[in-house]
């Protein structure tokens, strides 16, 4: 088993080399790719990684081409051993200095560097230390025990798709898919049907109370509560009445229940309490505003 | 909960609006809370108030209630909070809940001594176009750029919104492969996002 897994490494390492280096030696957006690697840091330049990649693009061809030809000699598993320790080696110094970069792997992924580029930098260099003992050709091994031969690639691959995030859209989203359909959806709705308290800000936001309070509020919102068959929603402001400005608290009170779907015109109360008596302040929002008569719906 | 949240305070800012509140009905326009971290610096319509500054990076330091704060550039700016700062990390939470290391994004008034005095700060706030691949119980597996990213789903905290309708905790309509917009707070930790708002359809 093990000089089989060994014979047919070289054909393995070689189809995946081949695959990964025609896409970056050739893709056309192995530019773009180059630009959210950590090669663009280290050599100053965009055009200048961008032929880095290309170029290690062209010795995965050849070292796949040679894997591919003369699987029985040592030297395409020794150089599949020394990119891969390479790529190990470039992987952790990227993670290391620059977490968010991409790796460029497979100038397909732009996604920042996982645990599967380390893996299939891994197995790279497992793959060349076992295609550098192979013995016979490949081709020869798989007419020989075509059974276990097929079984093999058929094992190995699998591993390969699975760590190759590239190719999730073909077996991972699908499953996912599928386990919805089996199990049904997981986040049907509970007994809670509570308006969520984001839904009452977007509610009051869409308000002419909050339209009329814009020019004293300045925060965000600062605390909520109910009472009373109130939600409470605190802003904290500043009223500025002639050039005496003072800080105040701003309450909003609105229906705990309604929501945007629920009413398009909600009734809010407007309070100002001045910060620093603790009274709340007389003040008309609705001054500057027209009267608005409702106009009659046709 | 800190004392100017306090359950008395609470009590009394109750029952001062509920004696003398203005009541005012009718809608009109408006824009949504944490969505204005993103909005467009406007100036005020006001004269009296001077024109807000805004301030984004990454926190260094927190001495008391001032955070330093690092831009992308490497400036460093110090953020003062005070009773009437909001600060938003995924809900309304107060200043203890900022840690060494978050995102910040704050707007304020700029002091004569070159700090800001925020009026409100949104935490490792992010607001990202994803497409759902994948739904699970606690989270949802999204995908950004083509890169994946790990969306929680925080109990009472999370909501969505369909086809522009307003927002509710009921995410069973959420579908593999809807492209949405989801507005969460990301998790410096694992790298993950906690979703507050996820739109889709809009």
């Amino acid at each position: 088993m093990a000089s089989l897994a060994m014979n047919l490494a070289t054909l393995l390492l070689g189809v995946l080399l081949a695959g990964t280096g025609a896409s970056k030696a050739f893709g056309r957006q192995v530019a773009g790719q180059a630009a959210g690697t950590v090669l663009v840091r280290v050599l100053n330049d965009g055009r200048r990684a961008t032929l880095v990649l290309r170029a290690t693009g062209a010795v995965e061809l050849a070292v796949a081409a040679g894997l591919l030809a003369v699987p029985t000699t040592v030297v395409p598993g020794v150089a599949a051993t020394v990119l891969g320790v390479g790529f190990l080696a470039y992987l952790g110094y990227a993670r290391v200095t620059a977490p968010e970069s991409s790796c460029g792997c497979t100038a397909r992924n732009n996604g920042p560097i996982t645990w599967r580029a380390f893996v299939r930098a891994g197995l790279v260099v497992v793959g060349g230390a076992a295609a550098a003992g192979a013995r016979t050709v490949w081709w020869t091994e798989a007419v020989r025990n075509p059974v276990e031969s097929v079984a093999f690639l058929a094992v190995s691959t699998a591993v390969l798709v699975v760590i190759s995030s590239d190719l999730d859209d073909l077996w991972l989203v699908p499953l996912r898919r599928t386990r919805l359909k089996v199990l049904g959806h997981p986040l049907v709705r509970g007994r809670n049907d509570e308006v969520p308290v984001a839904a009452s800000v977007e509610l009051l936001e869409r308000s002419l109370a909050w339209v009329a309070a814009a020019p004293v509020v300045r925060s965000g919102l600062i605390d909520h509560w109910e009472a009373d068959g109130w939600r409470f929603l605190q802003f904290a402001g500043v009223h500025d009445p002639g050039g005496a400005a003072r800080p105040v608290t701003v309450i909003f009170a609105v229906d705990p229940r309604e929501t945007r779907d629920t009413t398009g015109n909600p009734a809010v109360r407007v309070t100002l309490i001045d910060d620093r008596t603790d009274e709340p302040l007389e003040v008309d929002l609705l001054s500057g505003f027209p009267r608005r008569a409702s106009l009659p719906m046709a | 909960m800190t004392a100017r949240n306090g359950v008395n305070r609470r009590r009394l800012l109750t029952s001062a609006a509920l004696g003398g509140a203005t009541i005012v009905g009718a809608s009109a326009l408006g824009g949504l809370d944490a969505d204005s971290a993103f909005a467009a610096p406007m100036p005020s319509l006001d004269p009296a108030v001077s024109q807000s500054s805004f301030v984004d990076g990454r926190v260094s330091r927190i001495k008391g209630s001032v955070l330093d704060v690092v831009e992308a550039d490497g400036t460093h700016r110090l953020i003062q909070l005070t009773n009437a700062t909001s600060v938003w990390k995924l809900e309304t939470v107060t200043a203890e809940a900022i840690e060494v290391g978050d995102g910040l994004y704050a707007r304020g008034v700029e002091m004569p001594d070159g700090s800001v005095a925020a009026d409100a700060v949104w935490v490792n706030i992010v607001n990202l176009y994803v497409t759902v691949r994948g739904i699970e119980r606690s989270r949802l597996h999204l995908s950004h750029d083509s890169h994946a990213l790990v969306g929680n789903i925080v109990e009472k905290r999370t909501t969505a919104s369909f086809r522009g309708g307003a927002l509710t905790s009921d995410l069973s309509q959420l579908r593999i492969g809807h492209h949405a917009q989801v507005l969460g707070a990301w998790r410096p930790a694992d790298d993950s996002v906690d979703i507050a708002r996820i739109s889709v359809g809009h």
